[in-house]
């Protein structure tokens, strides 16, 4: 479950998207590499990359990189007027993020562009999807390999990524449901353990070999999440143990957790065990708030998996990670390198992850109506 | 610091405001001069705004651009948009729409609004719902417009109407003002409207910090097609201003004249101020005054003027900015580029200015009568009439000075442009005014010697003893004189120049004019903007039973050496081509058949001019992706001002692959009923084509021609209205200070109608003499200002025509207002008691 660009709401869809599209329903037959790449039928879709690195000398980044598509259903006039090249009916935005974890210093940034001609997209034939000169292209569609490149003001990223466990499908029946509605679910694939090694360079002047592990997402689905949800909280860990758990804990707006709450657990041989709400309490610890939105984050959690033995206290040694733009396009959220920590089945254990957060900051933004 | 202040008022203020009437008079045409220099600054600068520096003000922070003639292929954005440097690149697609019913054109942006980087240049202008493109065809409108959010507008655009639906208004950003009359649209919705499908006019890039933007520029330069251009942003609007530059020079010089004007008429006052005030500058001489502490004196006083006049010319200024801009605009318009008036701005720099020039002629003008003053000795002041004896002696030296000063003018005709700008001929003539100027003594002592026998004998007694005192008063009259003789002659010049271009146009026209009709996209026209017609429309015209031929072409704005330039491809076949007239000695038959068999091109002359092109040598220009080269064959006349080059049309064809024409001439076969073949055009040429017959073509350009120097014959008006003024001031100052005189006429039996007729007479000889030296000085300088300074800053070849009806009006306009001057100070004197005078002092 991952931070929804509110792009639907720029490019204002004119029909109500429902029926049109394509909806996350049990059954899919998912086909590789096919399903890698773009999904036009379903309305959103999202390629998630995330990783904690360490650099020769020992300092450590987090990084995120992101690339969202959502699909616009233009009426019969504006498909008839607008040229092919510009339609607007597919807008790519593209989140980019580091954290200086030991420099103490987190800069994000994000892009937005239609397809136009060859801007942005999503493409089987060329093996990968771009915004621009972010792009993560497979170098190859067998093993997994990808490559990924990120340029901005501040620095340019450059990462090789290789899978050292076979894709994770969440869910049961191919699907993750997120609410009781048939459709309101994602087909949603991931990469729970790849190794990364690659550059960064021009950080605050200077260049970095970085080595780590990274994890990657890939989602896609058609109005997936309730109107009644308030935000979510989502967990990657990566223990030591080289196993693997993705949480989300959905909030409602009157506060309680949702029952479509779910996570999986992803063992050291590459097998996974599905784990619904009832299996498992992430209980919020200490909070953050952020001078620039003014929203209190649960930075610190406790993580309880009973029927497997884990109990994990999430930490991260530097809070303000959140993606806060005010002229951004999409909702304000927060989503940092953090560490875990605790035992499973008595066995002291350690790791790192991701912790994506929404839903806190409102809806100041105005992205989202 | 009392004594000085105290001699100032007493001495200089205290005189001035007992004669109210010829003070601001002074005061008057000094603000008026100044007024018409400051509102020729500000409406310049305010009409001379290009289309693209107000496009500049809309691109946000962008740094460089890359555009090409007829467009980049939009496939270039990609291998942009991936290249691993931090740039942002925003494509644009760049035209003009009038909006329904009215003839201005206003900029039609189309840009990237979903793009971050096209949301983000405009963030503070479009509102938030800039980026919702959810409205059939939705388009941004400047405030100017006067629409609100979900109106609807037509805008004509080439020669197609479309209907848009107004999504909100663009918000003023601080400190910009380009986007106030302009229409945004997303960028495929414009090339759509446009018919630029798959091509975008430029590309804006914002470039990273970290190395030079000319590391920056180099760079991209090699990814780039050789004919992309990619210059620092301002580039453009740079060559317009340079382009411009001469027309503001022009414009500027011709308000510097009637400055001039206002210096003579400083001077005669202070010199009257001088001579009347003898006695006292004698007393306080006497008293131990110094000679410099006097001088400086009259300096205060010039600078009282100055200074107040500068203040009122700024107001005057300001005022006649307002109804100048339009004039300036229309000029701008139909001869260079593509304008958006711009609110007229005061700054302090045209205030400066302003102020500074005042001050500076006003003191320039008084020194000669203030160091006069300085000179008369504590004796000296006692006597009289001794000022008229030093005036007959210096004349002798002035006609010296005159004779160098004249040949230096016709010296400095020869001289070559300073950087495109006629510099040391507009020395040329100040010095030619200057020079006359200093004939003008000797010039009236001679009228007046011998004249008077054949004046007296046709006019009778009056007019004898009218003469007689202008004679007698050389010294005093020669400067209204040259104040009015200055003005006429500016009025003669640019009259003769006008009438002369004018007409060298008009003969131009009907050769270079030789089709029936003549067809172009509606909306408003600029030399700059070329508007397209559909490519099927001559292909229909040409199927018509009573046409015979259709010649298209095409023209885009391109840039030549630094400098905006029109590349045209044109037809040259059987009936065409008829209308080019060739500079002399060049072989036109040879030239026209050798044309359109290969890359070769026909300059204008204004083009050749600036770029020192002729026949033989060859032009590099960026086309289609690459350089090429076009052997000039030959230069032709042309009086446009926008540096035309000519291809053929097959040839720009394979560079260029638009079949699109921005105009049709159409020629009918012989005896072809011209009407008939009027309403099948119009019939297949719809509401968004203008048709013109010949006839209409030639008038519409003339038209426009008038239109164009509209702003020339107001600045003309006002050097006279403050040439008038001065002569009306100068006489009643004369008058009165002659009023024992008249007493004395009076006395010895003349009667009030003859005194009367004295005074009119007076100024009807002033204002014949005035007329006859700025009718020679007039014609001198339209010979510089056609021959030189035309040639020098444009390029034309005019040939010399007097405009005979319209001099003999301006002429007569002035005698006139010289006469009726004369008026006042005639009823002052006729009024006042005869035994008053006389005992009066």
């Amino acid at each position: 479950m991952r931070a929804r660009a509110g792009v639907c709401l720029i490019v204002a869809a004119t029909v109500a998207c429902g029926q049109q599209w394509q909806l996350a329903l049990p059954g899919y037959h998912y086909e590789f590499p096919r399903d890698h790449f773009s999904h036009s039928d379903y309305q959103t879709e999202w390629w998630y990359y995330t990783g904690n690195l360490r650099a020769a000398d020992g300092r450590r980044f987090g990084f995120e990189l992101t690339f969202f598509r959502e699909g616009v259903r233009l009426t019969k006039q504006q498909a008839a007027e607008s040229d092919a090249t510009w339609r607007p009916d597919q807008v790519y935005v593209a989140h980019l993020a580091l954290s200086d974890l030991d420099g103490r210093e987190f800069y994000h940034t994000e892009r937005l562009n239609r397809a136009g001609p060859g801007l942005a997209g999503s493409s089987l034939k060329e093996r990968r999807y771009w915004n621009g000169n972010w792009q993560a292209r497979w170098t190859s569609l067998n093993s997994g390999e990808q490559q990924l490149q990120a340029v901005c003001e501040r620095f340019t990223l450059r990462l090789k990524l290789r899978p050292e466990k076979p894709l994770t499908i969440h869910g049961r029946e191919g699907v993750s449901q997120k609410g009781p509605q048939a459709g309101e679910a994602s087909h949603y694939i991931s990469f729970t353990r790849l190794a990364a090694e690659g550059q960064l360079e021009g950080w605050n002047g200077r260049s970095y070999s970085l080595k780590g592990l990274a994890w990657m997402d890939h989602e896609f689905f058609s109005q997936a999440s309730g109107q009644a949800l308030a935000g979510w909280d989502w967990f990657a860990v990566q223990l030591n143990n080289n196993e693997e758990l993705m949480l989300y804990r959905l909030r409602r707006k009157s506060g309680e957790r949702s029952p479509y709450s779910s996570g999986t657990f992803v063992d050291a041989a590459g097998r996974t065990r599905f784990l619904s709400a009832s299996d498992f309490v992430l209980a919020p610890g200490t909070t953050w708030q952020s001078a620039a939105s003014g929203a209190r984050y649960p930075v610190e959690w406790k993580i309880s998996i009973p029927c497997l033995g884990i109990e994990l206290w999430e930490r991260t040694g530097f809070r303000d990670q959140e993606l806060f733009s005010k002229e951004s396009v999409t909702p304000t959220y927060w989503e940092g390198a953090v560490t875990y920590e605790g035992h499973e089945q008595s066995q002291a254990v350690k790791g790192v992850g991701y912790l994506e957060m929404t839903g806190y900051a409102g809806l100041r933004n105005g992205a989202q109506r | 610091m009392t004594g000085p202040w105290l001699l100032f008022v007493r001495l200089i203020l205290r005189p001035l405001v007992r004669e109210p009437v010829r003070s601001s008079l002074t005061l008057f045409a000094v603000a008026l001069g100044v007024g018409l220099v400051v509102a020729i600054d500000l409406a310049t600068q305010a009409a001379t705004r290009s289309f693209h520096s107000s496009l500049e003000s809309m691109t946000g922070k962008s740094d460089l651009l890359i555009h090409a003639t007829g467009g980049l292929d939009e496939a270039l954005l990609e291998r942009l948009a991936q290249l691993p440097y931090p740039f942002d690149f925003a494509p644009r697609v760049e035209d003009f729409a009038s909006v329904d019913g009215k003839g201005e054109a206003l900029p039609f942006l189309g840009l990237d609004l979903i793009g971050h980087r096209g949301g983000q240049g405009f963030e503070g202008t479009l509102d938030d719902s800039a980026r919702r493109l959810d409205s059939g065809d939705p388009a941004w409108v400047g405030r100017r417009l006067g629409l609100r959010r979900g109106d609807r507008v037509r805008l004509l655009i080439n020669d197609t109407m479309h209907v848009f639906t107004v999504a909100g208004v663009l918000k003023k950003a601080p400190g910009e003002i380009g986007e106030e009359n302009a229409i945004v649209t997303d960028i495929g919705l414009a090339q759509k409207m446009t018919g630029k499908q798959g091509r975008l006019d430029s590309i804006d890039v914002k470039i990273p910090q970290s190395r030079t933007a000319e590391f920056w520029r180099r760079m991209l330069r090699g990814m780039l097609p050789e004919s992309a251009t990619v210059e620092p942003q301002g580039a453009r609007s740079e060559q317009d201003r340079k382009m411009l530059a001469a027309f503001r020079w022009n414009l500027r010089v011709l308000s510097y004249i009637a400055l001039v004007v206002g210096a003579f008429l400083i001077y005669n006052t202070i010199s009257i101020s001088v001579v009347r005030r003898r006695t006292e500058i004698g007393v306080v001489r006497a008293l131990g005054g110094t000679r410099r502490f006097v001088g400086a004196a009259f300096l205060a006083e010039a600078l009282t003027f100055g200074l107040a006049g500068s203040a009122l010319g700024l107001l005057l200024g300001r005022a006649m900015a307002a109804g100048a801009v339009g004039l300036v605009s229309n000029t701008v318009q139909a001869l260079y580029v593509s304008s958006d008036a711009a609110p007229v701005e005061f700054t302090w720099a045209v205030v400066a200015s302003g102020v500074g020039l005042g001050v500076a002629i006003s003191i320039v003008a008084a020194l000669a009568p203030a160091v006069e003053a300085s000179r008369i000795a504590p004796v000296e002041a006692m006597a009289r009439g001794r000022e008229e004896y030093v005036a007959a002696i210096r004349s002798g030296r002035r006609g010296v000075w005159a004779g160098v000063a004249f040949a230096a003018a016709a010296a400095l005709t020869q001289l070559p442009a300073v950087d495109g700008q006629p510099l040391f001929a507009y020395a040329s003539v100040m010095l030619a005014i200057f020079a006359t100027a200093a004939v003008i003594p000797a010039a009236i002592a001679n009228f007046a010697r011998m004249a008077q026998g054949a004046i007296g004998k046709m006019l009778g007694v009056e007019a004898m003893l009218a003469l007689r005192s202008l004679g007698a008063s050389v010294g005093r009259t020669s400067i209204l004189a040259a104040a009015l003789t200055t003005a006429v002659a500016m009025t003669v010049s640019v009259g003769i120049m006008v009438g002369s271009f004018r007409e060298t146009v008009r003969v131009w026209l009907d050769s270079a004019l030789q089709a029936d009709f003549y067809l172009r996209p509606a909306g408003g026209a600029a030399a700059d903007r070329h508007p397209t017609l559909s490519p099927r429309l001559p292909n229909d015209l040409e199927r018509l039973p009573e046409v015979a031929a259709v010649e298209r072409l095409r023209a885009y704005r391109i840039s030549y050496g630094g400098l905006p330039a029109t590349l045209a491809g044109i037809e040259i076949g059987g009936l065409a081509g008829t209308g080019i007239r060739f500079l002399p000695g060049e072989d036109r038959k040879a030239i026209l058949s050798k044309f359109p068999t290969g890359d070769y091109a026909l300059v204008g002359e204004p083009f050749a001019n600036q770029h020192s092109v002729r026949p033989g040598s060859v032009l590099r220009i960026p086309l289609g992706g690459a350089d090429r080269s076009f052997q000039v064959l030959g230069v032709y006349y042309d009086y446009s001002t926008a540096g035309f080059i000519e291809v053929d049309r097959k040839i720009l064809l394979k560079y260029l692959p638009d079949p699109a024409a921005s105009s049709v001439a159409v020629y009918l076969k012989p005896g072809g009923d011209s009407r008939q073949a009027r309403e099948e055009i119009g019939r297949i040429s719809g509401p968004g084509v203008m048709v013109f017959s010949n006839g209409e073509l030639r008038r519409g350009a003339i038209a426009v021609f008038d239109r164009t120097f509209s702003i020339t014959y107001a600045l003309e008006a006002v050097a006279i209205a403050v040439a008038i003024m001065g002569v009306a001031g100068a006489l009643l100052a004369t008058t009165i200070e002659r009023r024992r005189e008249f007493a004395l006429l009076r006395f010895i039996g003349a009667e009030q109608p003859q005194v009367r007729r004295i005074i009119l007479c007076e100024a009807g000889l002033l204002g014949l003499l005035a007329n006859g030296l700025g009718l020679a000085l007039g014609a001198a300088l339209s010979l510089i200002l056609i021959f030189v300074i035309n040639k020098q800053s444009f390029g034309w070849t005019i040939q010399f025509h007097w405009p005979a009806a319209l001099l003999l009006a301006a002429l007569t306009a002035v005698y006139v207002a010289t006469v009726a001057a004369g008026l006042y100070p005639a009823r002052t004197v006729t009024r006042m008691n005869p035994m008053e005078a006389i005992h009066e002092g």
